[in-house]
């Protein structure tokens, strides 16, 4: 009972909160009526009387205060007065209010559309069944660690079979399948796993079935399991085509079960059918392995246990890395993200120094106010509010200006993640489909926004606070120097050090593209198109049949009108891996740990890529089976082995054991091409298709039409694949694309890292500019009656410029030294992204630095004309 | 003799007793005090009203307005059952307070 009425009491105090005070201020003034009657009866004047009520009273103020703060939930009163009173500030103050919440807004949202990103990437455990015990499998030569972590193909078995500290070990491999019939012949993304594959994850298809432990041995059925989106996409969601065959590769394989929704592990595959293992002698294949370690084991036994299994097995002569292996167990969530982490913590660390520019912006902007309002807050404190409640208000305002910066950034990044994935290139960010919005980005954007108000308002509301309050009420304030100009001046110089840190990397990033797009490829890009085909085995098991249809497709690309050349290569540049190997020279020289790249090429192939034949001749169609063997080597090849020697006429072979029938003679030598995202000169020997029979050399081919000069490349596209469509219907056409998109797809991981911190970088040099000029203008204003006595007393326009723009060049130049300092650190930091580029470019700091200056007296033109046009007379007269 | 000021604590526990007899306002709880007190106890007149009203917020007092002797309205103090009930526990722990410091003062 009395608990419900102490409840009343206070929740009355809140609600009905002018009746309570109304009665509390009746209850006392009652209290000093009857002590001042008492004290007449004691024979007191009336005044005297109530003097001394009054007195033995004590403060009726503090008392009226204290009483209040007996109530329980007077908390919530006195923060909505300090909200109104916040917002009623913010209302009458517009220009701050808006520059603070957009500053704010656009800090918060940058960071959080990161920390999304980051958040689902990262630190987000893999959508799998108790995803922290699932661990890659390793054994692998030390150094040097060229190889993702796999294991061959005989070791797995072992492993598989023998193990015990793993309850479960399963081996995967990326595949491409050509999916035919059901409309266009399609190259369909895929990987053979294990039969344990989906126990292993703990995922079951969402429909039909997953693998039976035979249907991975050798001679087990075709079967195949469909991710839901080819099966929405291409079989309109029909159930019945479970227990159906599609044709993939040419094969029939049986469609048993469908994925669960966004299910794409490993390598965003579409399919996946089962892995069997043959084993071959002298040839084995790596393979990435997962396993579920058993509870109780430890990671270092697990290794342990690899490690002595795998010195326990055979050494095989022959292997390639018969050098000293170790077993390595590392969580297969880095496997999946390691590649994506540094430039993912790159953008986190480039965006959480544009919050913290925004964050310095709106302390100085709160700075400046509570230096405006010193006088009201003086007056305040003069009439009894203490300190700690004007710290409390000063501190609302900067958590409103928090609280609204939070909704708009938390608005932004919305469109900042949807932005942020759409411009990055496929493939360069893992877990992709992973990522969106939700209640955990929700809650990072709200505490962000308020740690940003605490901290950023905390040092202001102090200051603020401790407002001189003589000085101020006496507004001799205003015409002396303020006392928390220094403070403002440090935070300007400190967001111009931040600006110039992110500026020089951006900087750095850009002269690297630069340099990347400026590479000289070794052939002439412009006007080329390329198709890629893959030859399934089962319809094209050998080279006779290979290249009757290469010369069917070449002929046909020949007679589409425009196209000036054609030709076909088989590991085209910018395309994907090639094959490299050794090979050996008729005289004898030694070239161990030469290994070259081996394409295979047709006649013409070397015109219609636009590579320049330096020396001797091309293939022709005459350099055929019958013919001798003949190779094109390129330059680097030619000096290395040749050098200051004739390379034309020289013999070399591709055997390990070389016949008296197996040297072939250099007949060319052609430029060093560029071959892959490194940008770096390869050595190539050139191998005609026409004399090359083993299927793997020839069953991928690249088509090259040189088309004529301004004569739109992307016109030929549509005959280029009718010409294939014509050879054989069942080929998908792959990677039908322009050279110079080639090439784009090769930078566009670079490109999308530039374009990003170069929008970083721009947004905090506008916060600096905003920060340096609201300074600027408020120094100006402050010191309107000191600039106004330099006038009366001669100071000419150009002097009183010189005034503003001399402080200006000093924020730029403390900035820019202070910031070089962090650059200097910060920018060793990018190495690993830098093509071409040192850390340290010299000309990136300088262009930096001058950029930076320019900014600043930018900043610095409109505060600079504002004191040339004060009026002596008027700022005299201000006080 | 010279006046003791009252601390909080003791403050609550001669309001409730104060209130034990008959309800009161503040001002004839200040004045009861320091009359029974023999003018020995000062109390900040001031410094009475959080105390009633952190009572009655704790549901150990509660009021009411109403017209006093004089015919002015004034709001009255009433101890509760709960009031009641502290007021007897205090007052035997301060007996035993007292015996044992009296006890520990007097020995020797």
């Amino acid at each position: 009972m009395s608990l419900v009425r102490a409840a009343w009491y206070h929740l009355r105090a809140l609600v009905r909160r002018s009746r309570v005070d109304e009665e509390l201020d009746l209850e006392l003034r009652d209290h000093i009526a009857r002590e001042t009657k008492a004290n007449v009866a004691r024979g007191m004047s009336e005044k005297e009387a109530r003097r001394a009520a009054l007195v033995a009273f004590g403060g009726v103020e503090r008392f009226r205060e204290e009483t209040r703060d007996t109530r329980a939930l007077r908390w919530i009163d006195t923060t909505l007065q300090d909200l109104r009173y916040a917002l009623r500030g913010l209302r009458r103050a517009p220009t701050f209010a808006f520059v603070s919440i957009a500053t704010l807004g656009l800090g918060i949202g940058a960071t959080t559309a990161v920390f999304t990103v980051v958040d689902r990437v990262l630190l987000r455990p893999l959508p799998f069944r108790d995803p922290s015990r699932l661990y890659s499998l390793s054994y692998l030569p030390e150094v040097p660690f060229v190889i993702p972590p796999s294991l061959q193909d005989r070791f797995y078995l072992t492993y598989r079979d023998q193990q015990r500290s793993f309850e479960r070990v399963v081996a995967y491999r990326r595949a491409e399948f050509s999916l035919s019939g059901n409309g266009d012949a399609a190259r369909v993304q895929g990987a053979f796993v294990a039969a344990d594959f989906w126990p292993l994850l703990g995922i079951s298809p969402a429909r039909g079935r997953a693998f039976l432990a035979a249907e991975d041995r050798p001679g087990g059925e075709h079967v195949v399991v469909m991710s839901d989106r080819l099966w929405r996409d291409r079989f309109s969601a029909d159930e019945r085509v479970i227990g159906r065959a599609i044709t993939l590769d040419g094969d029939p394989y049986v469609v048993v079960g469908i994925a669960p929704p966004d299910f794409v592990f490993p390598y965003a595959a579409e399919l996946w059918a089962p892995l069997t293992i043959r084993l071959e002698l002298n040839n084995s294949s790596f393979l990435p392995v997962v396993g579920r370690l058993r509870d109780g084991v430890t990671l270092e036994q697990a290794r342990a246990e690899l490690d002595a299994l795998g010195k326990a097995m055979p050494r095989d002569r022959r292997d390639p890395g018969n050098r000293r292996k170790t077993a390595a167990v590392v969580p297969l969530k880095q496997l999946i993200t390691d590649d994506a982490e540094r430039s993912l913590y790159l953008f986190a660390g480039a965006v959480a120094l544009v919050l913290l520019i925004a964050g310095v912006n709106v302390a100085n902007l709160l700075l400046m106010r509570a230096a405006a309002r010193q006088h009201e807050i003086a007056l305040r404190a003069s009439l009894g509010a203490n300190r700690g409640r004007l710290v409390r208000q000063l501190l609302t305002e900067s958590l409103v200006v928090a609280g609204l910066g939070g909704i708009l950034g938390t608005a932004l990044a919305f469109g900042g993640v949807r932005a942020l994935l759409a411009t990055a290139p496929a493939g360069s960010i893992p877990r992709v489909h992973e990522v969106h919005v939700d209640a955990r980005v929700l809650v990072f954007g709200i505490l962000a926004s308020l740690a940003c108000g605490v901290i950023f308002g905390l040092v202001p509301a102090l200051d603020g606070a401790r407002a001189d309050q003589r000085a101020a009420l006496s507004r001799s304030g205003r015409t002396l120097s303020s006392p928390h100009g220094g403070l403002r001046s440090r935070f300007v110089m400190g967001e111009i050090a931040l600006a110039f840190v992110l500026l020089t990397s951006a900087g750095l990033m850009i002269r690297s593209f630069a340099r990347m797009r400026g590479v000289d490829t070794g052939y002439d890009a412009s006007g080329v198109v390329t198709m890629s085909v893959d030859l399934p085995s089962r319809s094209y098991p050998d080279a006779t049949r290979i290249r009757h249809f290469h010369a069917g497709v070449l002929d046909r690309l020949a007679t589409v009108p425009g196209v000036r050349a054609v030709g076909a290569v088989s590991y085209r540049p910018m395309g994907s891996v090639g094959i490299m190997g050794d090979f050996a020279v008729e005289d004898g020289t030694a070239l161990r740990g030469y290994p070259v790249d081996k394409p295979t090429v047709s006649p013409g192939y070397f015109g219609a890529m636009g590579i320049r034949l330096v020396r001797g001749r091309d293939f022709t169609p005459r350099d055929d089976h019958l013919s001798p063997g003949v190779v094109i080597i390129s330059e680097s090849v030619a000096r290395r082995v040749w050098p200051n020697q004739e390379a034309v006429g020289k013999r070399i072979s591709m055997k390990d054991k070389p016949g008296p029938n197996d040297w072939l003679t250099v007949i060319g030598v052609a430029r060093d091409v560029v071959q892959d995202r490194e940008l770096k000169p390869h050595s190539t020997v050139y191998l005609p298709y026409l004399q090359t029979d083993p299927v793997f050399f020839i069953n991928h081919m690249t088509y090259v039409v040189r088309t004529a000069p301004g004569g739109g490349a992307s016109s030929v596209a549509p005959a280029m694949r009718a010409a294939l469509g014509d050879v054989d219907a069942t080929i998908p056409v792959q990677a039908l694309q322009t050279m110079d998109a080639s090439m784009l797809d090769v930078v566009a991981e670079p490109r999308f890292q530039t374009r990003l911190l170069t929008t970083f970088s721009l947004l905090a040099l506008l916060l600096a500019v905003i920060g340096t000029y609201g300074v600027l203008a408020y120094d100006v204003a402050e010191r309107t009656r000191e600039i106004g006595i330099r006038i009366a007393l001669g100071a000419g326009t150009r002097d009183v410029r010189r005034l503003v723009i001399g402080r200006t060049l000093v924020f730029a130049t403390v900035g820019i030294v202070l910031g070089s300092i962090g650059a200097l650190a910060a920018t060793r930091l990018l190495s690993r992204f830098l093509f071409g580029v040192t850390p340290t470019d010299p000309a990136t700091f300088a262009g930096t630095a001058i950029v930076l200056v320019g900014a600043a007296l930018g900043a610095g033109v409109v505060p600079a004309l504002r004191a040339t046009r004060v009026d002596p007379i008027l700022a005299l007269r201000q006080d | 003799m010279d006046p003791v000021t009252v601390r909080q604590g003791t403050l609550d526990m001669l309001v409730l007793k104060a209130l034990s007899l008959e309800p009161m306002h503040g001002w004839g709880i200040a004045e009861r005090i320091q009359q029974v007190s023999r003018d020995v106890l000062k109390v900040q007149q001031g410094s009475l009203y959080p105390a009633l009203h952190r009572l009655e917020g704790r549901g150990l007092l509660e009021a009411e307005w109403r017209p006093s002797e004089d015919n002015r309205n004034a709001k009255y103090y009433r101890l509760t059952a709960a009031g009641r009930k502290l007021l007897a526990s205090e007052k035997a722990d301060w007996e035993r307070f007292m015996t044992a410091v009296q006890r520990v003062m007097q020995a020797v």
